[in-house]
Order: structure tokens, then C-alpha cells, then sequence
């Protein structure tokens, strides 16, 4: 009975982490160079999930943290960063999309709240058959 | 387990039961918890195999001499297998459902359905199992 709930929590962790890469992409979408103040135009980051816990048990883990490589071209020739044809790659993030990955994870993450709950009510009603 | 007084009455039937309900929240649980990894498809027990099986049992001791006590000989379903003291479960992946673009086949409404009804079950059976025990603790203190 202890394994559902790792089960649950697994998938916690996991969209808390889905949760964390979609806030970076909204957070992001306008940002045109890194913590340096070189031009490299934010990636679009996807968390990957895989079944099972990662380390061999049942649940779901994240395999790992994709950085797409796709961006759009806007038309700004005034722009310090504009090429020679005065475009500027910008992020390929559309918050739309990304609000509703959001409520997807929220969603899910609601889920496994409500499974563990369950989980712990049937632990509760069968440990007290000792007591 | 002490013959005649952990073995009579409904009490195995109800330790099957919480038995089959603890299984089947692990696949539930795991259903609910790759709802958004690519290429899972949700897998669950039957719940009709495991009734009928138990049902079958359940006659069978009746017609023993003694139908009241002894242990239950249930048989095992296609995705279930009993063992004296705990069962294994070999669940099959379900198809019946549109599969999504990332060939996931979850079918989120069902499956918290699911895990309602397998909650309440499992609960009912646990009470009524404390009950027994309730009334074994009853007899052996010999006062109300």
C-alpha cells in the first residue's frame, strides 16, 4: 500500500518539474540574451516523461529536459540585434500553448493529490483494524 | 492464521477483497500517475473475473460439510493469480480508448471513477472485517 503513494508522489515531483520548465518558457518568451548580455535567444524547454520512478520502482520521472532549437524571425531592422536583413531571432514561445500545458500539469498534479488521499484513507481504515 | 478463528464466517472472503483492492489501487495509482508520458497506456484488473472467481468460491465451501469455516479456495483469473497468503497481479494494457497525439491512452474520468469505487470498496470491506474483529475481541473479553 506504502508503493502507491511513492507511485503518486513520483508523479508529483515529476509535474512540479514539467510546471517549473513551462514558468521558465512564459518567463522567457522575450528574452533575447543569456545572464551574460550575449545574444542567444531563450529555448523553448519540454519535459520528457518516462515510466517508472528512475531508480527501478513503479511512477513516472522525468527523462530529461528538452531545449528546442526553433525560433521566429521578426521584422525590426532598428533593432540592435538585427541581421543583415534586419531580423531579429526571437524565442519560439506561444503563451497560449503554454497556458495550457500549465493547466494540463495543474490538472494532473490535482490527480495524483486526489489518488494519494485515497491511498491514505485506505491506509488509515486498514491500520485500524489493529487498533 | 488460527484455524476456525481467523478462517470462519466472511472473514477470508473480505481478506480477498481488501487484498484485490490494494492491488488494483497500485495499477490505478500508476495509471493516474503517467497520465502525461508518452507511449503509456493505463492498464487495469478485472473486476468481473475477480467476482466471478470469488463467487465460484464462495459457493464451492458452502457445499463443504462445513460451509461456515475453512479456508477459501479461490482460482486464479487471467490477471490474477491467488497465493495462500497474497495474490499477484499481471494487468493487461487497455486500447479502448482514442489514443493522443503523444500515443498515450489515457482516459483520466474513468480511471478517477475507478479509483473511487475501488476506495469505497476497499473500505467497506475493512469495516466490515473490523467488525468481525470487534466481535472476536467481544468474546474473548466476554463482556460488553
Amino acid at each position: 500500500m506504502f508503493g502507491a503513494l511513492d507511485v503518486s508522489t513520483s508523479a508529483l515531483v515529476a509535474q512540479r518539474t514539467r510546471m517549473n520548465a513551462i514558468s521558465a518558457n512564459i518567463a522567457g518568451q522575450h528574452a533575447l540574451t543569456d545572464e551574460n548580455g550575449n545574444y542567444a535567444p531563450f529555448k523553448r524547454r519540454i519535459a520528457v516523461f518516462a515510466q517508472g520512478d528512475g531508480r527501478g520502482g513503479e511512477g513516472v520521472h522525468v527523462r530529461e529536459i528538452l531545449q528546442e532549437n526553433a525560433f521566429k524571425y521578426r521584422h525590426d531592422p532598428g533593432h540592435r540585434f538585427a541581421d543583415a536583413n534586419g531580423n531579429v531571432r526571437v524565442p519560439d514561445i506561444d503563451s497560449t500553448v503554454e497556458q495550457i500545458n500549465a493547466m494540463e500539469a495543474s490538472r494532473a498534479y490535482e490527480a495524483n493529490i486526489t489518488a494519494a488521499e485515497a491511498t491514505k484513507l485506505m491506509m488509515r481504515n486498514s491500520l485500524r483494524l489493529l487498533a | 492464521m488460527i484455524a476456525g478463528l481467523f478462517d470462519s464466517g466472511a472473514m477470508p472472503t473480505l481478506d480477498r477483497v481488501v487484498q484485490f483492492t490494494e492491488a488494483r489501487h497500485g495499477r490505478l495509482t500508476a495509471d493516474i500517475a503517467n497520465l502525461s508520458t508518452p507511449y503509456f497506456k493505463p492498464s487495469d484488473l478485472d473486476v468481473e473475473a475477480f467476482q466471478a472467481s470469488l463467487g465460484d468460491a464462495i459457493d464451492r465451501r458452502r457445499k463443504q460439510p462445513n460451509p461456515t469455516r475453512g479456508e477459501l479456495q479461490i482460482r486464479d483469473t487471467h490477471d490474477v493469480a491467488f497465493h495462500r497468503h497474497g495474490l499477484t497481479v499481471d494487468a493487461e494494457a487497455s486500447n479502448d480508448n482514442i489514443l493522443f497525439h503523444d500515443r498515450n491512452n489515457r482516459d483520466l474520468e474513468r480511471i478517477m471513477q475507478r479509483l473511487a469505487e475501488n476506495t469505497m470498496t476497499h473500505n467497506a470491506a475493512v469495516d466490515l472485517l473490523k467488525n468481525q474483529f470487534d466481535m472476536l475481541k467481544l468474546a474473548i473479553r466476554e463482556r460488553l
